[in-house]
């Protein structure tokens, strides 16, 4: 008997496509939430039992559906956000396939109550993707949806579900989501009964510090606003408090979406910044015209094509770094210093810090025209801004108004500034200085190397040796001719001559070991010319304890602040320590 | 100890030997300067453990002694005492200062914790005036190196020859050398290795005319004249082989006004790379042309004429390299002799018995 081609009944279809939208309650949870946000609601409540696998529901109190729209709302490809096919190329709802809701509904005891104005409204019940029910009910404006029974119909996939643990965290995560990109809403998460998340309209930061914590919140820098409606605007993370990157974020036009592609460019533009292998955080919005971007590219929606990738890319990358340059990483003095590599657990929410430290709101202690005269070094402009600057921030420096510049321990570069005292650790801040001179070197040709009166004969370990043979060429081209000689020993003819205390012997020694046998700064480089800059900054800088004249601070200072990132050396460690005014007032008790 | 001196011979013996005396140390006894009475004068000694300096000066001595007096307070003391006669008076560790009606009590320590002098030798000695000395080291010390891991370049090169003495140093970038005839060395050859910084208190504390004797321990050297001694510890090992890489061969030559010169270079050097220094230097017949370029900052020429006949010839220098020798040259007129790009250029007065010798690297132009 030939098998005949027949058209599926509906039921069976929708079960079909419902494999693909709906995949475990989180994803019913994300559709629901969606609709509820598209159809503008100022309040959504969701709410689980055992992890939604015996019930979800989702209430909002968005603009409802009259009778006609709620069952017509059950058929496949039944949607009022596009009509026709060039709307597909313009999509500012989240929902636009019109699958959602029968893909729901087939695998789940589903209801929908529903009222486009506060009075009557409509009940429907579907089990098993066929109709049951459809009464008129009494209710307030808004919907709500419940899938109760998920998969009950279907219990191959049944079976995939996780435990209620599980599922419920991967719902919570489906709710924070769209939470992140919807501050004016107010979302509430309930499972079991019990509530797990409440949140009032709020700014990003405050949601952020809502669902995670004043820790969190306080360690993202807002990033500056776009020039005009295009642009990147959120919240990273100072580079300082990068740990593990496991909340990163990125939303287009208020549409979430995953691009691992784009977390490697964040995490590009953050290098040298943060110590390797840690991975900061953020909160990006990218604001595009609707024309600019494809979002029906996957079945879940998850993710987004730009028509112009090279663009969104680098605006992202220009933001990011536009920003990092504009910080020290270094948080006030009244935290509790923390060593960098250490990856911190979760922290439960926290008492919040000292107002300094958050950033938002913190209270200028100093009032224009209060400003006391020997801190009034740095006025950038007469009378300019007097904004209290966010923790972290090093306020932009005119060149020609250097401060005074101290030495403190052989160590250490002290600046007073209009808002108080930047503490620059002179090795870490010529690290930058050289790193970036190196890598600059690299690009550009040009450059040069002091010939060496007696050329340094050295020997090597065998490692080394080969080393040096390999990378002649490149370590030439930041000033250290080599020459091979055979039996281990290289003749080192030039050298660079950073600062006048450099010793050529040692930095070729030193370089030349770490660069042969590795190192955790080096083998953290993306390629050769930054293992060479990396290794040629770190053992070349000037050191601690070296004591340097006027001039040689001078320098330094200039020099460090005309480099791109100021803020850190090439281990991520902080350059700078500022201590504020507000701080000084605040430790002497005068606040 | 008790003894009667002027405030003026005071205050300058105390500015003599203050210089040495560490401002910072974890011996706190090297704060004081030590008074040793005995005769018709007192001496003063200091030291950082390195460099000692003792000044012998006039006065009335009562009764004999010795006792040590924190330097600072001391020379401010003094510093502020009308113009009378002092009177030192030692009780045990303290001391009493009385001029007119001013009186002060100042704690010191025991004598005996002053460190002892590095004993040395006279009897045996090299003799030279102090200007010759103080000249030598003028033109040379300044070369030393800095860098930790080659300790004999920090220091300076002394040799001492029958006819004639030479002073080098260098850091490897830049040389100066300098030779003197001597006409009473007296003693036999030698090769020392002197700290330039006590080469520095050499030229501070004697006077240009008087006649100094120098004498060697096997780790100290020590200089003396009738009333004033310095004292410094050696740096040990052999000196690289210095005459070995002066160039002989540098067969192109350009005499140039050293004034001219030295100003077009500090112009250019505003300009140059804060961080290399870096100038150009075209010589072409008849000019020298001065080239520099610095990323981010912007670029800059200049030209002297000079005289010079060889083939066009481009070299980089670090400016401040070539500054600081420029500025020990005495004569109108300076002799740069080259042969390449990469190899040692030498500078020298143009006219004279070519005592004086510099010897600048270039920078290698990589692009
Ligand atoms: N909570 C709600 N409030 C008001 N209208 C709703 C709600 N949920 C669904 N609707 C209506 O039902 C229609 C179908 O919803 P459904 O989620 O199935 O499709 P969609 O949102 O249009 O597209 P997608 O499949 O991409 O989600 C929507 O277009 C909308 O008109
Ligand atoms: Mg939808």
């Amino acid at each position: 008997m030939t098998p005949r081609i027949q058209i599926l009944p509906d039921h069976v279809a929708n079960q079909i496509a419902a494999g693909e939208v709906v995949e475990r309650p989180a994803s019913v949870v994300k559709e629901l939430v969606e609709n509820a946000l598209d159809a503008g609601a100022s309040r959504i409540d969701v709410s689980l039992r055992n992890g939604g696998k015996t019930e979800i529901r989702v209430a909002d109190d968005g603009c409802g559906m009259d009778r006609e729209d709620a069952l017509l709302a059950l058929d496949r490809h039944a949607t009022s956000k596009i009509r026709q096919a060039e709307d597909l190329a313009r999509i500012s709802s989240l929902g636009f396939r019109g699958e959602a809701l029968p893909s729901i509904a087939a695998v789940s005891r589903f209801s929908l109550e529903t009222a486009s104005e506060d009075g009557v409204g409509t009940g429907v019940r579907v089990a098993g993707g066929r109709l049951q029910a459809a009464d008129e009910i009494a209710r307030r404006r808004g919907t709500t949806v419940t899938a109760a029974g998920l998969f009950g119909n279907v219990p191959a996939r049944a079976k995939f579900l996780r435990s209620a643990a599980a599922e419920t965290r991967a719902a919570s995560e489906a709710v924070i989501l769209l939470a992140l990109c919807n501050l004016q809403v107010g979302f509430s998460l309930r499972s079991n009964d019990r509530e797990l998340l409440s949140l009032g309209p709020a700014t990003l930061r405050q949601r952020i510090g809502q669902i995670w914590g004043e820790e969190e919140a306080s360690s993202l820098i807002d990033l500056d606003g776009p020039d005009g409606e295009l642009g990147v605007t959120g919240l990273i993370q100072r580079p300082d408090e990068a740990r593990t990157g496991r909340r990163r974020f990125t939303f287009a036009n208020a549409r979430p979406f995953v691009d691992r592609g784009l977390g490697r460019l964040v995490d590009e533009a953050y290098r040298t910044t943060v110590v390797p292998g840690l991975r900061p955080d953020y909160f990006l919005f990218l604001n595009l015209p609707a024309e600019s971007m494809d979002v029906n590219v996957h079945p879940a929606k998850t993710e987004i094509r730009f028509r112009d990738r090279e663009r969104v890319e680098r605006m992202l990358v220009e933001a990011v770094r536009r920003r990092l340059a504009r910080i020290s990483s270094t948080p006030p003095l009244d935290r509790a210093p923390e060593p960098a590599a250490v990856v911190r657990p979760t922290a439960p929410a926290e008492a919040p810090r000292a107002a300094a430290a958050a950033g938002d709101g913190a209270p200028a202690l100093v009032r224009e025209g209060s400003t006391p005269d020997q801190f009034a070094l740095f006025m950038t402009e007469a009378g300019g801004d007097e904004e209290p600057s966010e923790a972290g921030e090093i306020e932009p420096l005119a060149a020609q108004l250097r401060p005074e510049l101290w030495q403190l321990h052989d160590s250490y570069i002290l600046a007073a500034t209009r808002r108080g005292l930047l503490i620059i650790d002179q090795h870490s801040a010529h690290e930058r200085v050289l790193f970036e001179e190196t890598m600059r070197r690299f690009r550009e040709s040009g450059g040069e190397a002091q010939r060496l009166l007696f050329p340094l004969t050295l020997k090597l370990s065998p490692s080394e040796y080969s080393a040096a043979e390999e990378l002649a060429q490149m370590l030439g081209r930041v000033g250290f001719e080599i020459e091979p000689f055979g039996d281990r020993t290289v003749i080192v003819r030039s050298s660079p001559n950073p600062h006048e205390h450099f010793d050529a012997e040692r930095c070729f020694r030193d370089m030349i070991h770490e660069l042969a046998d590795g190192s955790p700064l080096v083998d953290a480089a993306r390629n050769q010319h930054e293992r060479i800059a990396k290794s040629l900054a770190c053992k070349g800088a000037i050191k601690a304890g070296q004591s340097l004249s006027q001039d040689e601070m001078a320098d330094l200072f200039d020099r460090l602040f005309a480099t791109e990132l100021p803020g850190h050396d090439v281990h991520g460690r902080p350059t700078i320590v500022r201590l504020t005014l507000e701080e000084l007032a605040r430790r002497f008790g005068r606040t | 100890m008790k003894l009667s001196i002027t405030r003026e011979k005071l205050q300058k013996g105390l500015g003599a030997v203050s210089a040495t005396i560490p401002a910072r140390t974890t011996l706190p006894v090297l704060s004081n300067i030590l008074l040793r009475a005995d005769g018709d004068s007192v001496q003063l000694c200091g030291t950082d453990l390195d460099i000692s300096v003792q000044v012998t000066i006039d006065a009335e001595v009562e009764t004999a002694g010795a006792v040590t007096v924190p330097a600072k307070k001391f020379s401010e003391i003094t510093r502020e005492l009308e113009d009378a006669p002092v009177h030192l008076t030692a009780d045990q560790d303290q001391i009493r200062i009385e001029c007119g009606r001013s009186k002060f009590k100042l704690y010191g320590l025991p004598e005996g914790e002053f460190p002892t002098f590095p004993e040395v030798d006279f009897s045996e000695s090299w003799k030279m005036s102090a200007e010759a000395l103080q000249e030598l080291i003028s033109h040379t010390s300044f070369a030393a190196s800095t860098e930790e891991s080659r300790p004999i370049l920090n220091g300076v090169l002394w040799q001492l020859r029958p006819e004639s003495t030479t002073m080098v140093a260098t850091n490897g970038h830049r040389l100066a050398l300098m030779t003197k005839d001597l006409h009473e060395a007296g003693a036999p050859e030698a090769d020392l290795i002197v700290p330039p910084k006590a080469l520095g208190q050499v030229e501070r504390l004697f006077d240009g005319e008087e006649q100094l004797e120098i004498a060697r321990s096997a780790n100290h050297l020590a200089f003396r004249s009738e009333r004033r001694a310095v004292f410094t510890r050696l740096i040990e090992g052999p000196y690289p082989n210095f005459d070995q890489v002066i160039p002989k061969d540098n067969d192109k030559q350009v005499v140039a006004n050293r004034a001219g010169l030295e100003s077009a270079i500090r112009r250019m050097a505003v300009v140059a790379s804060d961080q290399t220094h870096r100038v150009r230097l075209l010589f072409e017949p008849g000019a020298v042309k001065f080239r520099v370029q610095t990323p981010d900052l912007g670029e800059a020429e200049d030209e002297l004429a000079v005289d010079y006949d060889g083939e066009s010839l481009e070299i980089g220098f670090n400016a401040n390299y070539l500054l600081e020798v420029m500025r020990y040259m005495s004569d109108d007129d300076v002799k740069l002799s080259f042969k390449a790009p990469e190899r040692a250029a030498t500078l020298e007065p143009a006219e004279g018995d070519s005592d004086y010798l510099c010897l600048v690297m270039p920078l290698r132009l990589l692009d």
